[in-house]
Formats: structure tokens, C-alpha cells, sequence
């Protein structure tokens, strides 16, 4: 179970007047066990700054994050070092995830080296099992990221994250680049994984259809916020925030109306517009 | 396919293969198809199927060691025979291409609104100010907001959507008679991706376009016809509707179901190398309707409804 | 084709340098310090290279000579690049003050021109060899920070970086494993140009009379010969020789470092591809 309350992370631009980019700006959601959160949102609004803070990939400046129970943002380094195995995250570019001087097997292995899970032969059996469990076979263990293609690193990818057993996932636009027939096979085995192994997920994507297919509840975020979030059918097929709609608009197939910049409320707060799905006030 | 004569663009059997040290990378594989007046052809296909290289291969800018085989007839003259310099004049004047990678495409060290009025002083001989008002013009066309201070603005200030909104201008720059777009909404969102649909949709009143995507469903928004490209062939080709609404090929229908919207069920297997490709039918060794003549006999096109063919022997 | 003919020419150059340098004294007839026969005698078969004003043979001063520059440019260059590879990946890894810290003093760094500096700091301490590889290693490792560094900036935020240290891998593990293996070859064609640049110094300070003088070099001997007037006086198997061979090695280290580069820059855009 996923806890975030009024996470808040920022950047600082510019050497001499330095400006204060609100990349996250007071977000605060639940994820259930083993429920997927799917988090959707135009390039830019900081839902990937949102997912590596949570896992304290980026450090977050304000805000409390528990995870199955406990408070991320309290542990020190070497505690977190210790605790990381437990959330994991897989990323939109196969090939830049995995180093590019290392064979699948050194890749693969690698998590279980670091935190020295067994001895050599179990590491090496837990290797040919998970690249067995996400559909590769033992002849793909001595090739390099560049000599697979990229669904066949996402795959290695998600062997390198599991073997860890990680009780969380952000998964962070894992199949943006692929192609349609690989996207699903990709999204059928993160599913199937994550079921198996009884993950909680945030799946973060731009892309309502796949959304859809991969979440139960959604968030929709614009410029650091989190404007809407309930059921994914309750936000997708009855948006209420008028930016939600505007996405849900964009994504519809066939020819649509042209779409107008929205402005932006001023002083949001959330009403609750049925049971579990909240909306940011615009008006 | 018979051939007509009121087409614009006539590919006749290209070929394009690549020579690798790995042996003979088989791009395109005798490709007819034609593109018709103020028409917006949408070119389906997947990473590897040939379909960027067709693109290039239209304007002559593959590599000089490529081997292309065929016929490309713009206007009933052979584009393949034309000597480079007429060649020259053609491209951006009569065929303007939006390549992929908004990112790299436009010159970081020049203003954008420079970059455009390069390719106006270039083929229309227009004077330096004429021709920076003219790319002020194409700028305020595709939509960019206050086009008289973007134009001014370097590349780096232009957000992803913009870009392409940039290359698009270049490529109307000298109101070309085709326009081949490759892959123009790769890796933008929805908001995104919608506007540059919507722009298309206004551009291919007065042009045709040749739209090459990977992504079935803006293919479907903007495209009159659709051609689905397989491993270097094209396996089905016909109007958007039935192409999309009714699929003859198995290809085009694993494609569609693999659709999170539609289902989300995964053609089984991976594409065939370009080098090493299966005997028969391209697609046999992953198609769940494959008899056992599949694997030997290789399919032409049939036409399995009005202007409507699939390269499949369940229509033999 | 081409390519690779230079490449085994330099590499068979600097190997065949090195092995001189190593077996010097086997192939050397004389101990270059040591009185031979008559000064200033044209080469003979006693002497392939004649003799200078001490009457030292000139050919064994040359293979000894080789031990000498050799040693200056490879130490010098092993810890110019050890240092700068070091401070490039902390300083671009850690980011922030660190960096900012390495960087302002880099800039101070730069100003200082090595030859000058290390013309005082060699006269300040009784000149020996490893003294001088070690300042020239010391002053010359500034040069290498920003090259190295840039390219672990580019690292230090790939996916598979930052993925390592979700998995729950210590700092020091991740630069060792992740980013010093991709900044390698670059550091490599740093460790040749610079061996290159070193030698050339260290032939300088010898033509200066900054040296060892318990060793022989090659700047000590054209500086003797020509301090004596061997140019003049036609007595070109003084003179020549050791020029002739530090050209030689010199060219060799160039051509490599520049076919490394060659190397390398292709592989690195197809791993990106």
C-alpha cells in the first residue's frame, strides 16, 4: 500500500537568477495493495519528476511517502539502500535502461549481486528463471542491449527489476516506444507480473487506451497537480475537470472540434464528485 | 493494380535493398502503389517494415550504395532516371518531406524563422525580407502562436509539438504538390498529437499527403486510403474505411486487435530480419489462419473488394 | 584499410620504443656514462654513432635516452589520467558543489602554464626522473577534467544509471561499474596524447638542463650537441639521432591517439542508435 500526502518537489534553473520550477506541487494520492494507479498527463506536467520522487530517485523538498507501511522519506541513505529493492521502476527507453557494455546475463544478475542474494550458482539459476518467466530463453543471456530489439530489452528490463521481488512498481512509460503489436505483448506481461507477483503499480503514460488497459483508478495531472483522480472509468468516460476532458477529447478517434487553451484556476480545492473520484474545483 | 493515369505519384515494383556485411537488407520488395490528387495516403507499418525507407526513396535520398529497382513516376516522368540536379528542383518545390525526428532536424545555430526562409530564397528566388515575411506566414498557417517573435526564436525555445509544427512549414515552405510526412507525431501526447492531426487534416485540402505512422489510429483520422506495409511489402492497400473497418489481411486485423482499446491481444513472434526473410508468405510463420501452402507459395495482391487488395492466399 | 595500417604502424612503433627502453642494457655496447676511445670520433664499427666531447658513445646514450623519455611520458601520463579521470567522474557524478567547487578550481588551474611552473618547481627540488613524471603528471591532470567529466554528466543521468540506484546500489559501485567503463576510452586516448605531450616536455626541460643527471635523455644530448656546435662543425650523428627518434615516437603516440579516436567515436553513436 502507497501512501503520498502533499508531496512537493522542485527545481532550480539558471546559475545567476536562479528560478524555482514547482516540477510537483502539493500531490497527495493512495494506492491500494496490489492496485494499479494509472497517472496521465501531457509531456512536461512532472509525472515522471513525480514518479522518481517518489522512490527518492529525485529528493523531494516537502511531503511523506509510505510504502507498505513505511515512511520513505524518514529513512537515511544507507536505510534506503537497504529498502530500494522493495520499489522498483522501469522506464520509456529500453535501450537506455540497460548499460550498454553489459551482456543481459551481467544485467540481469546484477540487482542480486548488489545485495548479495545467494551464491553464485543460485544467482545464476535465478537468472535463467526469470529470463524464462518474462519470455526470453537462455541463448539471449550472452547479447547486448544493442543486438535486441527494443521489446526484447523492456523484457529484460522488467527480469532485472523482478528479480528483486519489489512490492512496488512505477513503471514509466514502458511501452511509449514500441510498436502497437509489441506494446501489447509488453503491457500483457506487465500485467501478468505484476499480478504473479502481487505488485502495487503506478503506471504512468500519456496514452489514454493503454491507460485504460492497465488501471483500475486514475490520476490526471497538469503542471504538477493532480486535477482529477477516481475509477478509471468514472474519469475517462465522465471527466469532470475541463482539462481531463480536453485529454479524453484529444484521444477520441475521428475528426473533433479544435481544442482552446484552458485557463488555469486560481485557488484549487477538491470536491468529491462521486464516491472515490475527486476533482480539483475550476470555478 | 491497374495503373492511372490521373495519378500524382506512380511507384511501379521499387526495390530498395541496403548491402551489409551481414549480406542484403531487402527494404522494400517490389512496392506498386499510387498516391492521387489532394489524397492522404496513410503507410502503416511497424519498426523495419520499410516504410521510412519508401519515403526516401521517393525523393532519391538514400545512401549513393543503395540498389533501388523500379519505377517512381511523379507527373509521368520517371523520378528514378532524372539527372541529380533536376532532381533538386523537384524536391521542396514539387515533393517537400517532413523527416523524423523533430529534435534533429532544424539547424540549432539559426533561427527558425531563418531555416525557413532559406528553402523560399532557395527555390522561388524571393528577396531576403520577402522571404522572411513569407516564413512569418507559414509559421502563423501551422499554428504557431505570435509567429512574428517565433520566428526569431532559435530551435531550442520550440516545444516538441512546435517543432514539428516548424519542419511542416519548411516543408510547405514552396507549396509543394506532395508532402511526405514521416512519422510526424512520434513521441508526442495526446494534446499534442491531436493538434498536428488537425493540421494535416486542413494541409491535405490542397495537397496530397503521403503520411507514413506507425499509429493505426491517426492513420484512420486523416487518411482516404491506407496502405499497410509488412516486412518490405505492402500486404493490404485500399480505402481507410475498409482497410481499418474491415481487415482482409491477418496482419492488419493482429494489428488492430493489438489495440488496447481493442483488446490489447499481441501478434505472436517478432518481425523477420530484412536479410534472412521466410520463404512464402512474410507473415506465415506468425499468422494464426496459416495452411500449410502458406509457407511455400508467396502471395500476390487480390482484390478483395472494390480498390481494396491483401497479399493473403485466403483469397486466392 | 588505410586506418588500420596506421594504427599497427604506431602501435608497432611505441611497442618496438618500448622494448628498447626494457632491454637497454643488453643491446647498449657501452654504459653511456663511460670514457669509449677518442672524443668527438665519427661512427665506426666500435661506435655505430661515433662519439661526443666526453668521448661517451653516442648510440648507447641514444637507447639509454629511450628508458628516460619513455618513463617520463608514460608515468606522467598514467597519473595525469588517473587524477583526472577521478576528479571528472566525482565532480560530474555528485553534481552540485562539488562540482561547482572542482570546476572554479580548474579554472584557476588552467592559468598556470605547466612548462614555466614546472621550470621553478624543478629547480626548487634536487631534479630526479620520477619527480619530474610526477609534477608533469600532477600539473598536467587538469587538462583531462572536463573531457571526462562532460561525458559522465551524460551518464550520470542515463536510465540505466539512475535505474542501478533504484535497485539499491551505492555510489561508489555505480561509478565503478557504470560510468568508468563508459568513460574508458576516452581516458585512453587522453592517456596517448598526453604521454605524447609529456615526452616533448620532458625533452624540453633535458634541452634546458632540468634533468636527472644520473640519467641520460635525449633533450640533454641536442642540448650538448648544440651547446658544442655540432651543427656547425657537420657533426650530424650527434645531433640528428636523438632528434630523428623523438620525432619518430612522438608521430607514433599522435597517429595512435588520433586512430583511437577513430575508433571509439563510431562505436559510441552506434551503441546509442
Amino acid at each position: 500500500m502507497i501512501e503520498v500526502t502533499d508531496l512537493e518537489t522542485c527545481f532550480s534553473t539558471g546559475f545567476i537568477r536562479r528560478r524555482v520550477v514547482r516540477a510537483v506541487d502539493g500531490v497527495s494520492f493512495r494506492i491500494e495493495e496490489g492496485e494499479t494507479l494509472g497517472l496521465v498527463g501531457e509531456s512536461g506536467c512532472g509525472k515522471t519528476t513525480l514518479g522518481r520522487s517518489i522512490l527518492r530517485l529525485v529528493e523531494p523538498d516537502r511531503g511523506r511517502i509510505v510504502v507498505d507501511g513505511t515512511d520513505v522519506t524518514a529513512l537515511s541513505r544507507s536505510e534506503l539502500r537497504c529498502f530500494r529493492p522493495r520499489m522498483q521502476m522501469i522506464f520509456q527507453d529500453a535501450y537506455t535502461s540497460l548499460n550498454p557494455r553489459m551482456r543481459v546475463r551481467e544485467s540481469v544478475a546484477e540487482p542480486l549481486k548488489i545485495h548479495r542474494m545467494g551464491s553464485r550458482t543460485d544467482i545464476d539459476r535465478r537468472v535463467r528463471e526469470l529470463i524464462e518467466e518474462v519470455g526470453l530463453n537462455e541463448e539471449h543471456l550472452n547479447r547486448r542491449p544493442y543486438e535486441l530489439s527494443g521489446g526484447q530489452n523492456q523484457r529484460v528490463v522488467l527480469a532485472r527489476v523482478l528479480a528483486l521481488k519489489p512490492r512496488f512498481l512505477v513503471a514509466d512509460e514502458p511501452t511509449s516506444a514500441l510498436d502497437v503489436s509489441v506494446q501489447a505483448q509488453i503491457l500483457n506481461l506487465i500485467r501478468d507480473l505484476g499480478h504473479d507477483y502481487r505488485m502495487t503499480c503506478l503506471y504512468i503514460s500519456h496514452d489514454l487506451g493503454v491507460t485504460r488497459a492497465m488501471s483500475s483508478r486514475v490520476a490526471v495531472m497538469l503542471e504538477g497537480r493532480i486535477v482529477e483522480i477516481g475509477r478509471t472509468a468514472d474519469v475517462l468516460d465522465r471527466p469532470s475537470h475541463p482539462y481531463t476532458r480536453r485529454l479524453v477529447d484529444a484521444s477520441l478517434t475521428g475528426p473533433c472540434a479544435s481544442l482552446e487553451r484552458l485557463p488555469l484556476p486560481a485557488a484549487p480545492t477538491t470536491v468529491e464528485v462521486r464516491s472515490g473520484h475527486w476533482v480539483e474545483e475550476t470555478v | 493494380m491497374t495503373a492511372m493515369s490521373d495519378a500524382l505519384l506512380e511507384v511501379r515494383g521499387l526495390k530498395v535493398g541496403f548491402p551489409t556485411p551481414e549480406g542484403l537488407v531487402r527494404a522494400s520488395d517490389t512496392v506498386d502503389l499510387e498516391i492521387y490528387p489532394r489524397e492522404t495516403l496513410g503507410l502503416i507499418g511497424e519498426t523495419g517494415s520499410g516504410k521510412t525507407v519508401l519515403g526516401m526513396a521517393i525523393l532519391r535520398l538514400l545512401q549513393p550504395n543503395t540498389i533501388i529497382e523500379g519505377e517512381i513516376r511523379y507527373r509521368g516522368r520517371d523520378l528514378l532516371s532524372l539527372p541529380e540536379a533536376e532532381m533538386q528542383r523537384v524536391r521542396g518545390r514539387e515533393i517537400g518531406i517532413v523527416l523524423q525526428n523533430s529534435g534533429t532536424s532544424l539547424n540549432p545555430v539559426y533561427t527558425v524563422g531563418t531555416q525557413i526562409a532559406e528553402a523560399v530564397i532557395l527555390h522561388q528566388g524571393l528577396s531576403g525580407p520577402d522571404a522572411r515575411q513569407r516564413a512569418v506566414e507559414l509559421l502563423d498557417a501551422v499554428g504557431i502562436p505570435d509567429p512574428v517573435r517565433m520566428a526569431g526564436e532559435y530551435p531550442h525555445r520550440f516545444s516538441g509539438g512546435m517543432r514539428e509544427r516548424a519542419l511542416i512549414a519548411t516543408a510547405l515552405a514552396c507549396r509543394p504538390n506532395l508532402l511526405i510526412a514521416d512519422e510526424p507525431t512520434k513521441g508526442l501526447d495526446a494534446v499534442t498529437k491531436r493538434g498536428i492531426v488537425d493540421l494535416f487534416s486542413e494541409i491535405d485540402r490542397d495537397h496530397s499527403v503521403l503520411f507514413i505512422t506507425h499509429d493505426i489510429e491517426t492513420a484512420g483520422d486523416l487518411a482516404t486510403r491506407v496502405a499497410v506495409m509488412y516486412a518490405g511489402e505492402i500486404v493490404e492497400i485500399g480505402g481507410a474505411e475498409e482497410v481499418l473497418g474491415d481487415p482482409a489481411h491477418p496482419y492488419t486485423r493482429g494489428l488492430l486487435a493489438s489495440l488496447p482499446e481493442r483488446g490489447m491481444q499481441p501478434i505472436p513472434g517478432s518481425a523477420p530480419s530484412l536479410i534472412t526473410l521466410p520463404s512464402g508468405c512474410r507473415f506465415s510463420p506468425r499468422c494464426g489462419c496459416a495452411v500449410e501452402n502458406c509457407s511455400r507459395e508467396h502471395p500476390g495482391l487480390v482484390e478483395v473488394g472494390s480498390g481494396h487488395y491483401a497479399r493473403c492466399m485466403l483469397y486466392d | 584499410m588505410h586506418k588500420k595500417i596506421v594504427l599497427a604502424a604506431s602501435l608497432g612503433i611505441v611497442f618496438a620504443y618500448c622494448a628498447v627502453a626494457l632491454l637497454a642494457p643488453v643491446i647498449a655496447p657501452y654504459d653511456p656514462h663511460a670514457i669509449t676511445g677518442a672524443p668527438l670520433s665519427p661512427p665506426d664499427r666500435d661506435h655505430l654513432l661515433g662519439t661526443n666531447d666526453l668521448a661517451q658513445d653516442i648510440f648507447s646514450g641514444l637507447i639509454w635516452g629511450t628508458r628516460a623519455t619513455l618513463l617520463l611520458g608514460f608515468v606522467g601520463a598514467a597519473i595525469a589520467v588517473t587524477v583526472g579521470t577521478a576528479a571528472g567522474i566525482v565532480s560530474g557524478y555528485y553534481g552540485g558543489l562539488i562540482d561547482e567547487a572542482v570546476m572554479r578550481l580548474l579554472d584557476v588551474a588552467m592559468t598556470i602554464p605547466i612548462f614555466p611552473l614546472l621550470l621553478i618547481l624543478t629547480t626548487f627540488f634536487r631534479p630526479g626522473i620520477y619527480l619530474i613524471a610526477v609534477l608533469m603528471g600532477l600539473l598536467g591532470s587538469f587538462q583531462g577534467v572536463r573531457l571526462i567529466r562532460s561525458q559522465v554528466l551524460s551518464l550520470a543521468v542515463a536510465d540505466f544509471v539512475v535505474g542501478t540506484r533504484a535497485l539499491g546500489a551505492g555510489d561508489g559501485y555505480i561509478m565503478a561499474r557504470h560510468i568508468l567503463p563508459g568513460v574508458l576510452p576516452l581516458a585512453g586516448v587522453k592517456f596517448v596524447t598526453s604521454a605524447q605531450h609529456f615526452m616533448l616536455i620532458g625533452i624540453g626541460l633535458g634541452f634546458l638542463g632540468i634533468t636527472d643527471p644520473s640519467v641520460v635523455d635525449w633533450g640533454q644530448m641536442i642540448n650538448r650537441a648544440s651547446q658544442n656546435g655540432a651543427m656547425i662543425l657537420g657533426l650530424w650523428w650527434w645531433l640528428i639521432p636523438p632528434g630523428l627518434a623523438v620525432t619518430l615516437i612522438s608521430l607514433a603516440l599522435a597517429w595512435l591517439g588520433y586512430a583511437c579516436e577513430d575508433e571509439i567515436n563510431p562505436r559510441l553513436r552506434v551503441m546509442r542508435v
